[in-house]
Formats: C-alpha cells, sequence, structure tokens
C-alpha cells in the first residue's frame, strides 16, 4: 500500500500542485490539488500514515490564492469543491485549517448513507464511547488524551458516522482539531503529540491539529458497537461528575447535534433509537484530565 | 372547543419510549416530540378510534389537545 509517508516533502509539493493525491480517510476518498505550501506542510506532517489511491474519488478539493487584486496585499485561500467556490475565502495562513473544514462539510452534508452526529468517537474493546458537544466544550482536548494517552482508538474527533443499516460506527480518524488553550493543554498532557503550526486569528481563534495514532488510521475499516454517549464540559478545577441521563432526553440532545438528521427522516429516526437503546448517557463535568480518564475506564458495560 | 378530534391524515405515530418519555417522529413537519406517557396514550388511541367524543370533551384535556394541535400531530373534526 503506498501512503502519503512514501513521498518527500517536495514530492508530495509537487504532486498537489499538479495532478493532485487521492487521499484515502476511512470510507472516502478525497481528490486534493493546491500548490499552496502551507498544504503541502500539513499533509505532509499529518497524513502520512494515509494511503494513496488511484481512480474514483468521493470528494474533487481544490486550494487555491484567488486571482484577485487582494493577492497583492493581504493573500488569500479559496477552497473549491468539484471546482466550484463554495465559501469565502480565508487568509492565506488558513490553508491547511481550510482544507480539514473543508473535508468536514465534504462529508458532513454529502455522506447520507451515514445518520452523522456533530460528536467525537473514540473506542476500546470495541464499544465506542460518542462525545457530541457544542465548541467550547472540552471535546476535542478530551478526545486527544484519550487517544493519546488513555488507549481508547480513535474513530473520529469530529464526525461520528452511524451506519443506518445495522447502527454500528464507522471510523473516520482524521487529525484532532484544537483550539486555543486546548492547545498547550494537549502539547503538556501528550508530550510525544505530533501537532501542526498553530493558525491564529481563524474564526474560532488559534487552532493547531494534532496527528491521528498510526493504529487509529491502520483501523480505519474496523466498525465499533455504540455503547455510550457522554455530553462533556469543561470547568476548569471543577470535581468530576457523571450523571446518568434518561434515554428519551439522550435522544433529543442526539438529535440536536446531528447534521442530517432531518434530512434522513424516519430513517433517522430509527437509527438513533437504535444508538440510544444500545448506549448510556451521561452528563459529565470534567476539571482535570487525569480524573476524566479514569471515568471513561470505568465505565461499565451497558447490558 | 371543538365537537371531537383526529390524529391529522398522514401521521404514522413512529414512536418509542423509555421510562414514561416518549420520542415520537411527525411524519408531516419532519420534527422529532419529546411527549409524555398521557401524551402519548392519547395519541394512540385517537389512532385506534378508542375514545369516545365525549371523553375528549373533558376539561381535563384541554390543555394537552392543544399541544398536540400545536404540534401538527392531532386536528379538530
Amino acid at each position: 500500500m503506498i501512503t502519503v509517508a512514501s513521498l518527500t516533502r517536495a514530492q508530495l509539493g509537487e504532486r498537489l500542485a499538479g495532478p493532485g493525491i487521492h487521499l484515502r480517510t476511512g470510507r472516502f476518498t478525497t481528490l486534493l490539488r493546491s500548490p499552496i505550501g502551507g498544504v503541502a506542510d500539513g499533509i505532509h506532517l499529518l497524513y502520512g500514515d494515509y494511503p494513496l489511491h488511484e481512480g474514483f474519488a468521493d470528494f474533487h478539493l481544490d486550494l487555491v490564492r484567488p486571482a484577485t487584486l487582494r493577492r497583492w496585499l493581504r493573500p488569500q485561500v479559496s477552497l473549491l469543491y468539484d471546482g466550484r467556490s463554495m465559501f469565502k475565502p480565508l487568509p492565506l495562513d488558513q490553508a491547511f485549517p481550510m482544507f480539514e473544514w473543508g473535508l468536514n462539510w465534504c462529508v458532513s452534508s454529502r455522506a447520507n448513507r451515514y445518520l452523522i452526529v456533530h460528536a467525537a468517537v473514540v473506542e476500546k474493546g470495541g464499544r465506542a464511547a460518542i462525545l457530541p458537544a457544542p465548541p467550547g466544550s472540552g471535546k476535542s482536548t478530551l478526545c486527544a488524551a484519550l487517544v493519546g494517552r488513555g488507549g481508547w482508538r480513535l474513530l473520529s474527533d469530529e464526525l461520528t458516522l452511524l451506519r443506518l443499516d445495522d447502527g454500528m460506527l464507522h471510523p473516520l480518524p482524521r487529525p484532532i482539531s484544537l483550539k486555543n488553550a486546548s492547545i498547550g493543554v494537549i502539547r503538556d498532557y501528550v508530550p510525544g503529540s505530533v501537532m501542526s503550526r498553530a493558525v491564529t486569528d481563524t474564526v474560532k481563534g488559534t487552532v493547531a491539529h494534532v496527528r491521528a495514532p498510526a493504529d487509529s488510521v491502520a483501523r480505519a475499516v474496523e466498525t465499533a458497537l455504540p455503547a455510550w454517549v457522554v455530553f462533556p464540559r469543561f470547568e476548569a478545577g471543577a470535581a468530576i461528575t457523571a450523571e446518568p441521563m434518561p434515554r428519551a432526553e439522550t435522544f433529543m440532545q442526539l438529535a440536536q447535534n446531528c447534521f442530517n438528521y432531518s434530512l434522513l427522516g424516519a430513517e433517522g429516526f430509527t437509527a438513533l433509537v437504535g444508538l440510544v437503546e444500545r448506549s448510556q448517557g451521561y452528563r459529565f463535568r470534567y476539571g482535570v484530565l487525569d480524573e476524566a480518564l479514569a471515568f471513561f475506564d470505568s465505565l461499565p458495560a451497558v447490558s | 372547543m371543538a365537537l371531537s378530534w383526529r390524529l391529522v391524515p398522514g401521521q404514522a405515530l413512529l414512536h418509542r419510549g423509555w421510562d414514561g418519555a416518549f420520542v415520537l417522529y411527525n411524519d408531516l413537519s419532519g420534527d422529532t416530540h419529546l411527549l409524555s406517557e398521557d401524551a402519548m396514550t392519547l395519541l394512540l388511541a385517537l389512532r385506534d378510534g378508542d375514545v369516545m367524543p365525549e371523553e375528549l370533551a373533558a376539561p381535563e384535556l384541554t390543555e394537552l389537545l392543544a399541544t398536540l394541535r400545536q404540534l401538527d400531530l392531532v386536528e379538530p373534526c
């Protein structure tokens, strides 16, 4: 299998600037093209373990510098989906984060054979914990700690993919997106983590991405059974609390965190019922990562 | 006050309940509602023709029927 790591940084840059690469992430293949050095740097640093394919691609993405007068003053980057610009250009420095956000958008708006929850999902022993949460709740920090030090496998930091036919969770392991203070927290807590350069002044503040563990990437076709739905909330210094949630409330909160629940209609309802019946929900507050990891290792099996 | 009530035609009442709380998919609006056991029981009774008009006219049901009407689940007939 040919991986991104089989290319030198220079070769990767040439390929991206020319025919592009067919980057395989989970079950999705993206034909990515870009002459922008920051994109090649990010792919080279964080996607070394990912396979390169030829042929069909689910998504066609180009990251380019728009040919406007602004390129001389404040250079920008545009994301093209199928050759069309779908988003406002961003400062050129944000090219790699824009790729990550753009690929999230592709999956969340196109992969409707899954019910897609805006949530991190990690697995241990074949059982998965889903962590839905709004921005700022500490979801990605917790996810990075669980896979970096807690021995959990990363299925996804951002997009939980629930298969409609059998209720299994399908992995989409990609870099974990950290924001603001979380960047330093994880740099200290997971010393061996590989992290992209922090990019400042994005709509999300300062962002950096952490490379997914190689084992999680290698097991990207291995599904997991949902077992827990944990709604995390970080509060600095707070004592840990984990309050079991009624199933109906777990259902409603999960539905609110889905990208395509309404689109899928009754099929989405039925899939979410199955997920909730296989899982125990918790309202979870944490202030110390060591305590949070201990809680996850104490999660009882769901009958 | 309406003389009687019925389910809005087209509602399949796809639902699931746990511990006295129910989630229901509204086929017409695409919304999902969190309902009490009383509300779900009333909807199922309407579907099954298991409730008499005079029972529906009971003052105790006025507020519940109004709520279900707002959710486009029932309508007067």
